[in-house]
Order: structure tokens, then sequence, then C-alpha cells
């Protein structure tokens, strides 16, 4: 599904995010991206979803060659993947039922398709009786799920995830985790950036960390800190 | 048609234009106060040109025939110049007719005592279809045989002419500064707009939406106020007409002011072309500039 090669990013400041990253990642798969703040885990997502392009290196997603993506392709990848951020970037003078729907109507969708689609992915994240409240009347955890909602309306194989817990409380945190575990079983790729260390701890799944802009360990069934569980580093 | 799809479009729209209501307001009547001076201007201009074409319209040329030409030969070039496209009229005055036309006007000036034989020679009036072509008709009637001097106001004709171009160029020039001040007026509108939904347009692009399809709404609330400003202008010009030209024509009877060779409705649709094609252009560069930043 990803297949970065060689990647290297330097901003225009000099600062380099990215050295040197290769990772691939398989269809299906469930991926935590962990490592501190600045070590590249934004910048590699960005990369992603073309908010920008590489200095080096190739990076295929689902078949698209997006270091090589022309301008006026980019809409056309990002239908086929989903973002979520931690700040949840909602539309707060529009429904619940409205900012999902206006995912698939920006991209000139067919208003039955909107009809039959923004109701599945509400009942999916399970804000099916808030589709008419504000994001200004929600709680986090409920914003959270709308911006989910709205990344998976246009049924995407990959949903990029972008500190999606950052802003939550740990009950909710979790809620939006087994969410996203949910959407993985369902078949679509999830790929979570995260220093949340006891949800990562929690779930054992593959874990990618990263530190000065490169992958420095990757671990099928791993912890947030090398090797070690919460339990572990208190006792230790 | 997905009459749900059209739903969305135009209430987008109609939303961004209500919420930014003031902006917009001070837009229109920018745009309209542009639209009036031109609106004045091109009437003005199109009121001098008509007088100017008036003036020439009235020019005419007097070719006076050699003393000794008969009465077959003056009979010759007058069929000739009947014969030529350019030529309008001709009108034959005899040397009887010129001599007591010629009394006529000038009766109590000189005293006609003095006039003991007719010195005038016969002549014709010629009129021509274009003020343009007078010189040259005037240079193919002096060839023709049996023809004396050839007379016509060749320095007004040449001077009519001459301030019509200047007119024409100078007016092109203020019409493209007053296109181009309206533009400017509306993409600085349209470029707050942009400013104000960048959270929007953001979220557009990353859930996939097209840049053609980001531009339209901004397009239309462009061409909107382009269109509101043009109407807003083409009402106030309307009412000045009304209220104004009849005093005009009045306190300037001298001048024998004309307006009925301007279409009205022409103008008006001119106008309003100009502002709707203004707003959509003048939003079309200023969203462009903002998508690919």
């Amino acid at each position: 599904m990803i297949s970065l090669r060689n990647v290297s990013l330097a901003y225009p400041n000099g600062t380099r995010a990215l050295d040197n990253v290769s990772l691939e990642i398989g269809k299906g798969e469930f991926v935590f991206l962990v490592g501190h703040s600045g070590t590249g885990k934004t910048s590699l997502l960005r990369l992603l979803y073309r908010e920008m392009g590489p200095t080096g290196g190739t990076i295929t997603v689902d078949g698209i060659r997006v270091d090589r993506l022309r301008h006026g392709r980019i809409p056309a990848l990002r239908r086929h993947l989903g973002v979520v951020f931690q700040d949840y970037k909602l539309l707060s003078d529009k429904t619940v039922w409205e900012n999902v729907a206006f995912a698939m109507q920006v991209t000139g969708a067919h208003s039955k398709d909107v009809g039959r689609q923004v109701p599945r992915a509400l009942d999916l994240v399970g804000l099916a009786h808030k589709s008419r409240m504000y994001p200004g009347e929600l709680s986090g955890g409920e914003q959270q799920r709308t911006a989910i909602a709205r990344a998976l309306v246009n049924n995407p194989k990959l949903l990029l995830c972008d500190e999606p817990t950052g802003n939550l409380d740990p009950t909710t945190t979790t809620e939006i985790m087994e969410l996203l575990q949910r959407i993985n079983l369902k078949g679509t790729t999830v790929v979570v950036a995260t220093h949340n260390q006891a949800v990562v701890d929690r779930m054992r799944r593959r874990v990618v960390r990263m530190e000065d802009g490169r992958v420095v360990t990757d671990e099928e069934r791993g912890y947030y800190y090398l090797g070690l569980g919460q339990d572990q580093i208190l006792s230790g | 048609m997905d009459w749900g799809k059209t739903k969305f479009f135009l209430g987008e729209v109609l939303r961004n234009f209500t919420r930014n209501a003031a902006m917009q307001i001070t837009a229109i009547g920018t745009v309209a106060v542009t639209i009036v001076l031109l609106g004045a201007f091109l009437f003005v201009r199109a009121t001098l040109a008509g007088l100017g074409t008036e003036v020439l319209n009235q020019i005419e040329i007097s070719a006076y025939m050699a003393g000794d030409a008969t009465a077959a030969q003056v009979a010759a070039v007058e069929s000739a110049l009947r014969a030529d496209p350019r030529i309008l009229s001709v009108t034959f005055v005899s040397k009887k007719q010129g001599l007591a036309d010629f009394r006529d006007q000038n009766r109590g000036t000189i005293d006609m005592s003095l006039l003991t034989e007719n010195p005038l020679p016969d002549k014709l009036r010629v009129k021509v279809k274009a003020p343009e072509t007078v010189s040259a008709v005037a240079a193919s009637i002096q060839k023709l045989p049996n023809v004396g001097n050839v007379v016509f106001a060749s320095d007004l004709v040449s001077r009519l002419l001459q301030a019509g171009s200047v007119l024409r160029s100078i007016g092109i020039g203020v019409i493209v500064v007053f296109i181009v001040v309206a533009g400017i007026i509306i993409s600085n509108t349209i470029r707050l707009t942009v400013f104000a939904r960048r959270r929007e347009i953001a979220i557009m692009q990353l859930v996939g939406a097209t840049n053609t399809f980001i531009r339209m709404p901004f397009i239309c609330e462009g061409l909107l106020a382009g269109i509101l400003g043009a109407i807003v202008a083409i009402v106030l010009l309307g009412v000045a007409k009304l209220a104004v030209w009849p005093h005009l024509v009045e306190n300037l009877s001298w001048l024998s002011l004309d307006n009925a060779h301007i279409d009205g409705t022409a103008m008006a649709l001119e106008l309003l072309l100009v502002g709707a094609v203004v707003g959509a252009v003048a939003s079309w560069i200023s969203v462009g500039r903002y998508l690919r930043t």
C-alpha cells in the first residue's frame, strides 16, 4: 500500500526533516509511527498525502508515484486516502452531517451517493444521533469521530492519523483507538503517528520508531520504548 | 441534472456572499461608481461624436464651372458627378440663382448697386456620403473638364476628423483605466473573502477537491458583485439622464445636442457585460494566486 525508498526531505531553511527513510506498509496493516516531537512523523505523513514533495527518493501510495505527482493530479490521490488531525479541522458553521457530506460534495459526488454514504459513515463512528449538531456542541471525542467519518466517507483504502488523540482524555482516547481498530478490521490500512505511550503499549501492533528524521526500529508487535512494556520500565 | 448538487453549490455561493455582506457592499458600491463614471464618459463621447458627425455631414463642396462653360458641358459634369458612388447629392446653381443667393446673404452689408453685371459662374453643390472622402472627392472634381475653382472647408474637415480620432484614442485609454480600477477593487475583495475562508479551502484541498471546483464559488461571487455593481450604475445613469439631459438640451440650445443616435439599451448591456467580465476575471486571478501557493 505504501512504499518509501531512500526518502529525504529538507525544508528551504536547511532543516533536514527526513533522512534516507525506507519503509514498506502492506495492505490492511495497522502501523504506529512513534517518536518525540520533531522527529519527522508529521513530515512523513505530509509526504504521503502530498502536502509537500520529497527532496529525494521515491514514494508510492496505492500504486501512485506520489513523489512525481503533477499538481493537477493531487486531488485524485487525496480521494484515495483519508486524513485525521489532532485539531479535527471541522467547519464550525456546518453540522456534523454537513461536515461529513462536504468531503463528498466538493469532489462533485452525486447527491444520491452523498445521501447513502454519509449515514453509513456516521453509523460507523457512532454519531448518527448527533448528525444535526454543530461541532461547538460536541465533546472532543465526538468531534474527532466526526473528522474520522469525514475521512472515511469516500471509502479510502488508507487512513492517515496525525496525533488523533493528542487533545483527548484517556477514556476517549481508548474509544477512538478502538474505532480505528474496527476500521482497520474492515480492511482499511491505518497509519497512526502518536506519542501516546499507553495506547501503543496496550495495542501491541507494528511500531515504526523515528529519531532525528530516520527510522531507527521497526517491530512487528512493538512497544513505545524499544523492547520494553510500560510496566517493565516502571519496575526496572 | 442533480438538483442536490446544484442546491449545495448555490447555497455555498449565497452563504459566502451574505457572510461577507459588508465587504461585498463596499465592492459593489465602488464598482457602481466606476461604472457610472465609465457610462457617463461613454455618453459624453457619443454625444460629442454625434455633434462632430452632424457638422461634417453639412459640409459641401462648391464646384464652380469655368466662366465659358456651355450648358451641355455643365450637364456632362453634373451627370459624371451623379455617377460617382461616393457622392450623395448634386445640386445645380445657375449664375442667376447664385447672384440672387449672394444678394440675399449679404443684404445690408454690401452696396448691391455696385454689382452691375454678374461675375459668378455656374456652380454645382456637392454633398458626399462619408465626411472622410471630402478631400478626395474635391480633388477628383477638380480634374474634370470645364471645372474652375473647387471650394470646401478643408480646414474644418481635417480638424474635426483629427479631433475625432484623438477623442477615440483618449476614450480607449480612459475605458481601460476604468476597467482596471474596477478589476483591482473586485480582486481585493475576493482576496479578503478567500483569506476569510482559508480553513475551508484547506479542507477542500485535503479531501481532494480540484482547484477548478474550489475556484467556482469565488468566481460566481465576483460575477455577482460585478453584475450588481453594474445594475446599480445603470439605474443611477438612467435617473441622471432623465433628470439632467432635458436641462442640458435647453441651456445649450446653440449646440443642437441630440442623443437620438445613442442606443441606451445597448449601452446598458455593454456596461453590464463589463461588470460581469471584470468581476469574474478579477476573482479568477486572485483565487488562482492563492491556490498556487
